[in-house]
């Protein structure tokens, strides 16, 4: 068990004639028995930045060090890591006894007797020492997922690697899995690199959370400093289901206005000082609905059973906010909503960097907020 | 609604009747080659009704049959003279000796022995244009994609000449080395493990195996059927091979066609003998078939695989 | 497992020792870039693919433009190292004739005869046996035939018959007083001179060679036939087609690439008869009625010796394969898209 230190990582490949840049410089050091969570949109270089890591791919530059060991040239086989697949690539030839010890069988000199007794424990620690003679074809989907997870805690590697590893099971077995998972890594505690593109996922599972964007690092924090303090525009609409409210505003001394029949006063205005313009955010759980304030057209209510999401019009721009269950406009009811200004979310309108971001009930985690800020 | 379902009844009665005739026809030549190995040459030749029954001569042809001097159809246990003299006593050392192979179990041996080589050679080769990526790849491969097309089994020219050069004419390995590398095969292998996961191999590899170990502890097992349904190609086309052992292979060594051919050839056409080898050489190939019928169906399917 | 410090190891078995060689053997041997392991597992093929495939084809081209005087055991280049020795020898006394070996096929009566014996069988058979196939593969296809397992293998049984036996069967039913005309004679009909008359002799080929391979085509026939959706045909119904329109709007178009493979490779096998010919006809009996290209190669090469002209002519046969090949590829793909 060690720290993974990403050093100006680049990886980059061939596409016909031209150069696909797939992860972009990236430094991150994963901290001794974290979990990390590394999450963006498809397409922004998170697996690519595990499969790095996991030695199957070759990088273009930069260093991969596990605690003081340069590893960026050993094979996937010689970093002694191991990775839990989307798909969980189990031996289909193989009963799940011989794919859990399939790894120990390969890379150790341990008796055959002593590989079945840990093979033995794993699966009991999994719940699946009734299945062990199965094919993984008779298995349902946890049970695979299962014995994937069985094969990676087996070789009792350095790390993890995990690559959308619940993607594939149903929205109930997911959240179970989820909570089993986090349990596994905290007994076990191995250093843990996790993939996914879902932002729910990766808040309610990593002890610090990864956002990449297009190959860059965009921010590492805790789930709340990235949900609090995105640096960006991109961050702050990543991060946060449903997603925040993002609008254009132009500045008139301290008043913000934006489209149909937005306006705010700002009673600090440090934050869009020398700014003609900006990106406004507003997150659809800091909206309250209130007698008079700013007027917006009901479209469509969703109830949620202990709340209401409710999408209205502001001057042709679609505005989401979560109000109480009680609250109930019909579609085409104007209703007026107002926000605290400490929930108010302000970015520059060109780069799309945070100039303000929640500042209500500040609490910082043991982590601090922005840790570190790549691009 | 009544005159639908006359017409319905109509068809019914004409796929039957149809499949049932291709069924027949298929089988009488079948059935008539066994019922003649039955039957003395001179009861075979005296009556032009056809016989149903089998007789009870099929011994009594065998024997004949074996009593040929130019073709051996099925061996006999050889003279071992074939020694290491130690000086305090020898020691045999020629396995092959052991058992003078006839054509029956030279075809056996040739097929076998080529069966098993080729599925190596084109499940590495299948492999390797599948899942690595390497200089020349395609040119390479599209090249081998050309041969399909060519009649392979023609070019006993040059290939006869090549074998008299490197000594292995009246050799077993001439007729098993040139098509050992079989393009089909190549195709065949290159398609179905272009199936395998590559998560599952990069699985393996951060377990800790080989590349080598990917092929035969991954790749191979988890193509088993498809390298059953090759295997039974292979072995085929080696059993039917009839050109190139005519013109390689001298007596002693003949494979089952070239010694039926030996039968027919003469002045005179020795029937029950004919008769006799005919059905020797089916009875493998039918238990064969009805043993991996399944494979023998998906084997002639996945030897039309489109491009 | 954090647990092997804990307990007490087991002893090794035997079949473990021999996993610990293995192991310390494969991780000895030097770590191949990803581009070397691809050559790796392709070198053994590709070396026996490029000496017994590549060779021959190009040697044969070459071939056909010299006259073959024999076998040759004159040296071409040797070393001596005193501990080793090499002589390389070259493989054929050949003298240079340019593009007689070609223009000689232009007169030559006997290649014209087996070019037309070839086409003649060609344009019989594989019609007739793509036809034959393909109705027993849609009447097996049928919801209602039962036994479809026990009738499909009855119906490609005889692709297992040895080639050279089951021509040698085909010569003893066929003759003057063989079943086939004791059975036509016992229903009444004239007896037919399978393989004295020129025309019937070729039938008989035809005839043989349709028996052996019907099957085999059905099958494939047959599994193309079930991947046409179900959908296609009730949406036929609905529309009021026929059984016939149902076959000729909905089966053939769906079936078409399928079709097209077994014509091809049917036609391309027509063109490698040799065996039927050789045992059946003795070799193009009557009158050399029914000798085919390929057994006319190889009367060139083996009896006469003459290897040149005979490389000559497996050119033309590879150019006229190849040529058809690609009209009826050209062909059946079009409207394809």
């Amino acid at each position: 068990m060690s720290t993974i230190t990403l050093d100006t990582l680049r990886k980059e490949f061939d596409s016909g004639d031209e150069r696909i840049v797939a992860v972009d410089d990236i430094d991150l050091e994963i901290r001794d028995g974290e979990f990390l969570v590394l999450v963006g949109p498809s397409g922004c270089g998170k697996t690519t930045t595990l499969r790095c890591v996991a030695g199957l791919e070759d990088v273009t530059s930069g260093t991969i060090r596990f605690g003081d060991d340069d590893v960026t040239d050993l094979r996937a086989r010689e970093r002694d890591v191991a990775m839990v697949f989307q798909n969980y690539a189990l031996y289909p030839h193989m009963n799940v006894r011989k794919n859990i010890g399939f790894g120990l069988k390969l890379s150790t000199q341990q008796s055959s007797a002593d590989i079945d007794r840990q093979v033995e424990e794993v699966a009991e620690m999994l719940g699946i020492e009734d299945l062990l003679g199965q094919k993984p074809k008779e298995l349902s989907g946890g049970q695979q997922q299962r014995v994937a997870l069985g094969r990676a805690i087996i070789r009792d590697p350095e790390a993890f690697l995990m690559d959308e590893p619940l993607s594939n099971l149903d929205a109930k077995l997911r959240s179970q899995m989820r909570t089993e998972l986090q349990t596994l890594q905290h007994d076990l505690d191995v250093t843990t690199v996790y993939v996914t593109h879902d932002q729910t996922e990766a808040m309610a599972m990593g002890d610090r959370i990864a956002v990449m964007n297009d190959g860059t690092l965009q921010q590492v924090g805790t789930a709340e400093a990235v949900y609090r303090s995105p640096v960006n525009e991109f961050v702050a609409d990543f991060i946060g289901s449903p997603s925040i409210n993002l609008f254009d505003a132009t500045v008139d001394g301290n008043r913000l206005d934006g489209p149909g029949d937005f306006g705010y006063r700002l009673a600090d205005t440090t934050p869009v000082e020398g700014y003609e313009s900006v990106r406004v955010g507003v997150r659809p759980e800091d909206i309250e609905l209130v007698a008079d304030g700013i007027d917006i057209e009901t479209k469509v209510l969703e109830p949620m059973g202990n709340e209401n999401y409710l999408y209205a019009d502001l001057g042709g721009h679609e505005l989401t906010a979560r109000v109480a269950s009680t609250a109930r406009p019909s579609p085409g009811d104007v209703v007026s909503f107002t926000f605290d200004e400490d929930a108010l979310y302000l970015f520059d309108p060109e780069t799309g960097e945070a100039l303000k971001t929640k500042t209500e009930g500040e609490r910082p985690g043991e982590d601090g907020h922005v840790e570190e800020v790549v691009g | 609604m009544r005159e639908e379902t006359r017409r319905e009844a109509v068809w019914q009665f004409l796929a039957y009747a149809f499949i049932l005739l291709g069924a027949v026809l298929t089988l009488v030549p079948l059935y008539w080659i066994f019922v003649a190995s039955t039957l003395d040459e001179q009861e075979f030749l005296s009556t032009t009704e056809p016989r149903l029954i089998p007789g009870d001569s099929f011994l009594q042809n065998f024997e004949s049959l074996q009593a040929r001097g130019n073709v051996q159809f099925v061996g006999h246990p050889g003279e071992m003279t074939q020694y290491v003299d130690f000086g305090f006593g020898y020691v045999y050392y020629d396995v092959w000796h052991l058992w003078d192979l006839g054509a029956l179990e030279s075809s056996i041996f040739v097929a076998v022995v080529y069966t098993l080589l080729s599925l190596v050679l084109c499940s590495m080769a299948g492999f390797a244009f599948a899942k690595y990526e390497f200089r020349f790849k395609k040119p390479m491969f599209y090249a081998i994609l050309a041969t399909l097309i060519l009649p392979i089994q023609l070019l006993v020219i040059p290939l006869f000449l090549l074998m008299s050069q490197i000594g292995l004419t009246n050799s077993y390995w001439a007729i098993i080395l040139p098509w050992a590398a079989n393009p089909l095969g190549i195709f065949l292998m290159r398609q179905n493990m272009r199936s395998i996961p590559d998560a599952l191999l990069e699985s393996a590899r951060m377990d800790g195996a080989t590349e080598f170990q990917l092929y035969y502890k991954i790749a191979l097992p988890t193509m088993k059927s498809s390298l059953a349904a090759l295997a039974i190609i292979l072995f085929l086309f080696q059993w039917n091979l009839f050109l190139f052992p005519l013109v390689i292979l001298e007596q002693g060594k003949y494979t089952i066609p070239v010694a039926i051919n030996q039968l027919v050839g003469a002045q005179r056409v020795y029937y029950d003998q004919i008769m006799v080898a005919a059905t020797l050489s089916i009875i493998p190939i039918v238990v064969l078939f009805l043993v991996l019928q399944k494979q023998f169906v998906s084997g002639i399917l996945a030897g039309s695989v489109k491009e | 497992m954090a647990t092997q410090d804990t307990a007490s190891q087991a002893t090794p078995t035997a079949r473990d020792r021999l996993r610990f060689v293995r192991q310390s053997v494969s991780h000895r041997l030097p770590n191949a870039g990803e581009g070397l392991v691809g050559y790796l597992f392709l070198l053994p093929a590709l070396l026996v693919f490029t000496v017994f495939l590549g060779f021959p084809i190009l040697y044969t081209l070459y071939l056909s433009f010299f006259r073959f005087e024999g076998v040759s055991n004159e040296t071409v280049f040797w070393f001596d190292l005193g501990f080793f020795s090499y002589e390389l020898t070259r493989i054929a006394d050949l003298t240079f004739v340019g593009l007689n070996n070609y223009t000689a096929l232009l007169s030559d009566s006997l290649f014209h005869q087996a070019l037309f014996n070839t086409t003649f069988i060609l344009l019989v058979q594989v019609p007739l046996m793509v036809a034959l196939a393909l109705v027993f593969a849609v009447a097996l296809n049928a919801s209602f035939v039962r036994f479809k397992g026990v009738f499909r293998t009855v119906l490609a049984l005889p692709v297992s018959a040895n080639l050279v036996a089951y021509s040698t069967v085909f010569l003893l039913m066929m003759q003057d007083a063989g079943l086939v005309n004791y059975v036509l004679t016992s229903v009444g009909l004239p007896a037919i001179p399978w393989l004295t008359s020129s025309f019937w002799s070729r039938m008989t080929i035809v005839g043989a060679v349709t028996w052996r391979w019907t099957g085999y085509n059905m099958i494939i026939l047959l599994a193309g036939l079930q991947t046409v959706p179900q959908q296609l045909y009730e949406a036929a119904e609905i529309d009021g087609a026929s059984r016939f329109e149902k076959f000729r709007y909905v089966t053939i178009p769906q079936l078409r690439p399928v079709l097209l493979f077994v014509v091809v490779t049917s036609t391309i096998g027509t063109f490698k008869l040799f065996s039927e010919p050789v045992i059946i006809n003795g070799g193009g009996a009557p009158l050399d009625s029914t000798i085919t290209i390929v057994q006319y190669i190889y009367q060139t090469a083996f009896i006469d010796f003459r290897l040149g002209y005979a490389s000559a002519l497996t050119y033309v046969l590879i150019a006229v394969v190849s040529l058809l090949s690609a009209v009826q590829l050209n062909v059946g793909g079009e409207g394809d898209a």
